[in-house]
């Protein structure tokens, strides 16, 4: 009972910034429909980022790490950002018109600009966030002894998670996702300006993928320039899991795959983990084609 | 007028390697090293100490009175490329080559080298079946993997643990040594409690780790690679377990401390073949002393030392067969090289090309996050 325990709490930790990433995904695809394949290297930039803010700024020395780590968690969200809306204005909106298979080919080649453009500024080699940044205390649950960062982390991903829902069920700018999602054609001839929405779904995307990056980094510590492809491959999994376009399909699929991942390796096998993942993914597909809460981010939402 | 501007091109192009071939009339020795790709530091490192080496052998004379070359190739540490070097190498009259690093690679060249006759000293490929195969060009200055598989079952047993877990990582290096270390301990009195491997890459390994606990073993064996190994390390103080890991040759590398942190990393054991640094040989200090006043560092790596090591058996072997045949050379090897003294302590090949003795140390990380010899 208590390793059950234990592995639901490691599940969701690892769940938490995987359905922060798939929301990037999931967004970009309800409005899109196309897989922006780049997503997990904004992932990675948002952790080079925050490093690189982190050693050059010294916040944490001047205000205190929370505060410090609460405004360069900010600032790294508002840069992966911009680079998000960049890389749909560069690589995106001109094949708009195109077939889609070109976006999809797009998005491929920017992945990799992304990957070489992070091994060449900041070398192939390890980097690492400083320790002792962190507290490393941990409360003890049903006997399960839980780190309090792990607790943090995941509060700042519901917490940001339903932020995100909030906006896009409440505002108007969030109703205009919407709109665009259902149809641009004729969310265009009732004047909203389609190219704005997508620009906002290219802003919030990449801000969310940039502080789960900065998130990984601080509470893991190591980052490297290739990270964002396992973690991307993760988050596009959790992404279909839950609903493509969907977004607390997204939230669903990102913590339940983390939790089928650690009972995996628990119960079954753990040289199999990923295997087993995989093998839930088709079982839904094959039986729930849409994902487990359906693929429109509108009709559901 | 076309056609003949073309044919003068063509025979200024087929003459040209005639006449670099005779500028330098000199011994070539090739170098295969990933000097690309996700193990660039490997083999960057491989080659700074090859150069350096090459380099104080020219001022001294060079061997049989020729000066020596070499002719780098980069393999990008994949099989493929390293295919394509290896043919490329063996057209430019090299007489032996070094390299190179990872198994697989080096397995992908091997045969090249052997059907065109190139003598080929490895450095960095530790599987078992490089040098069963029974080629006769083949050597190898690295240990191989069952040897260090016996050091790691004789370590835990010295130290008198009854229950081990063995973790690695699906690789074929990591696979096959906790396949060794296992068979190797079933037949004695130790209990193995846990056998499986991670997926390396990620960066979450609580649930592997709380599985572990969970056996209670009084020791981890990991075979994989030092990135997975250091956060092991800090996520296992994390969650406020302290029970001791051994790694083998593949967490050699200082970035394991500073992925773990000190405080984590204190107390971590390694098994590895000996860096000069530690060794106090008269050959070792030397070359640390002519290695530190040219690149200003330390040599990160073991397996860029064992580059240099090929590099030492392969001028020996050209000195003392005063030929560059490669059958003398290889036979040189095979037979006249016995106490050679390398930059990793003393150097002799057997019959298969492997090389003789034990070469495995234990290391031990202290509280400054230094490397240890133990005793």
């Amino acid at each position: 009972m208590q390793l059950f325990l234990e592995q639901l709490t490691n599940g969701l930790a690892v769940g938490g910034i995987y359905a922060l990433i798939a929301l990037g995904y999931t967004m970009v695809y309800g409005v899109l429909k196309l897989i922006n394949f780049a997503h997990g290297d904004l992932f990675t930039i948002g952790a080079f980022l925050g490093l690189t803010l982190l050693l050059s700024l010294g916040l944490t020395d001047h205000i205190g790490p929370v505060a410090g780590i609460l405004v360069l968690v900010l600032m790294v969200m508002g840069l992966v950002a911009v680079i998000g809306a960049l890389l749909e204005r560069t690589a995106y909106r001109p094949l708009r018109t195109s077939p889609r298979l070109s976006a999809v080919v797009s998005a491929l080649g920017a992945s990799i600009f992304f990957q070489n453009a992070i091994m060449l500024i900041y070398g192939a080699r390890f980097r690492v966030y400083p320790h002792d940044l962190l507290p490393t205390t941990a409360i003890s649950l049903f006997g399960v002894d839980i780190p309090v960062m792990r607790i943090v982390l995941f509060a700042a991903s519901l917490v940001m998670m339903a932020g995100l829902y909030y906006f896009v069920q409440r505002t108007k700018t969030g109703t205009a996702i919407r709109a665009a999602a259902i149809d641009q054609g004729a969310a265009k001839l009732m004047g909203i300006d389609v190219n704005r929405v997508i620009m906002y779904v290219f802003l919030i995307g990449p801000a969310l993928g940039g502080a789960a990056g900065m998130m990984v980094g601080l509470y893991y510590g190591q980052i490297n320039f290739t990270m964002g492809w396992v973690y991307g491959l993760k988050a596009f999994t959790a992404a279909i899991l839950g609903g493509i376009g969907n977004i607390p399909g997204a939230m669903l699929g990102g913590l339940l795959l983390g939790v089928i991942e650690a009972m995996g390796a628990t119960y079954i096998s753990l040289a199999w983990k990923d295997a087993i993942s995989f093998m839930v993914l088709i079982l839904i597909l094959i039986f729930r084609p849409t994902g487990i809460l359906g693929e429109r981010v509108a009709d559901k939402v | 007028m076309k056609k003949r501007l073309l044919l003068t091109v063509l025979a200024g192009l087929l003459a040209l390697p005639l006449l670099i071939g005779q500028a330098h009339a000199q011994i070539r020795i090739g170098l295969m090293a990933p000097l690309t790709g996700s193990w660039a530091s490997e083999g960057q490192a491989m080659k700074q100490i090859v150069d350096l080496l090459a380099e104080e052998l020219n001022n001294a004379g060079g061997v049989l009175g020729q000066k020596v070359e070499i002719v780098a190739e980069d393999d990008a540490g994949d099989p493929r490329t390293a295919a394509l070097a290896a043919q490329r190498l063996s057209t430019r009259g090299i007489v032996a080559v070094i390299g190179t690093y990872g198994s697989s690679i080096t397995e992908a060249s091997q045969n090249i080298y052997d059907e065109n006759k190139i003598v080929q000293v490895a450095t960095g490929s530790t599987a078992i079946r490089l040098s069963e195969k029974g080629l006769r060009y083949f050597f190898r200055t690295s240990p191989r993997d069952d040897e260090q598989g016996l050091v790691a079952a004789n370590t835990l047993k010295d130290m008198e643990f009854s229950k081990v877990a063995i973790l690695h990582d699906n690789t074929t290096y990591a696979k096959g040594l906790a396949d060794e270390a296992q068979s190797l301990l079933k037949d004695s009195d130790v209990e193995i409690v846990f056998f499986d491997a991670l997926t390396p890459g990620e960066r979450d390994y609580s649930a592997i780790l709380s599985q572990l606990r969970n056996r209670a073993p009084e020791v981890v064996l990991f075979t994989g690679y030092f990135p997975e190994a250091g956060l092991l390390l800090r996520q296992k103080k994390g969650m406020g377990w302290d029970v001791p890991f051994i790694g083998g040759d593949a967490t050699n590398n200082p970035d394991l401390v500073s992925i773990a942190g000190k405080e984590a990393a204190e107390g971590f054991m390694f098994l590895s073949p000996p860096v000069p640094q530690d060794l106090g040989s008269p050959e070792a200090t030397s070359f640390m002393a002519a290695y530190r006043a040219k690149y200003n560092d330390d040599p990160a790596s073991v397996w860029a030392v064992l580059a240099g090591d090929a590099f030492n058996v392969i001028v020996a072997a050209i000195e003392g067969s005063g030929s560059t045949e490669p059958d003398k050379i290889a036979e040189y090897l095979r037979t006249g090289l016995t106490d050679f003294e390398g930059l990793t302590g003393a150097i002799a090949f057997d019959d298969k090309g492997d090389r003789v003795g034990e070469l495995y140390r234990v290391y031990k990380v202290d509280g400054e996050g230094r490397f240890i010899l133990q005793p």
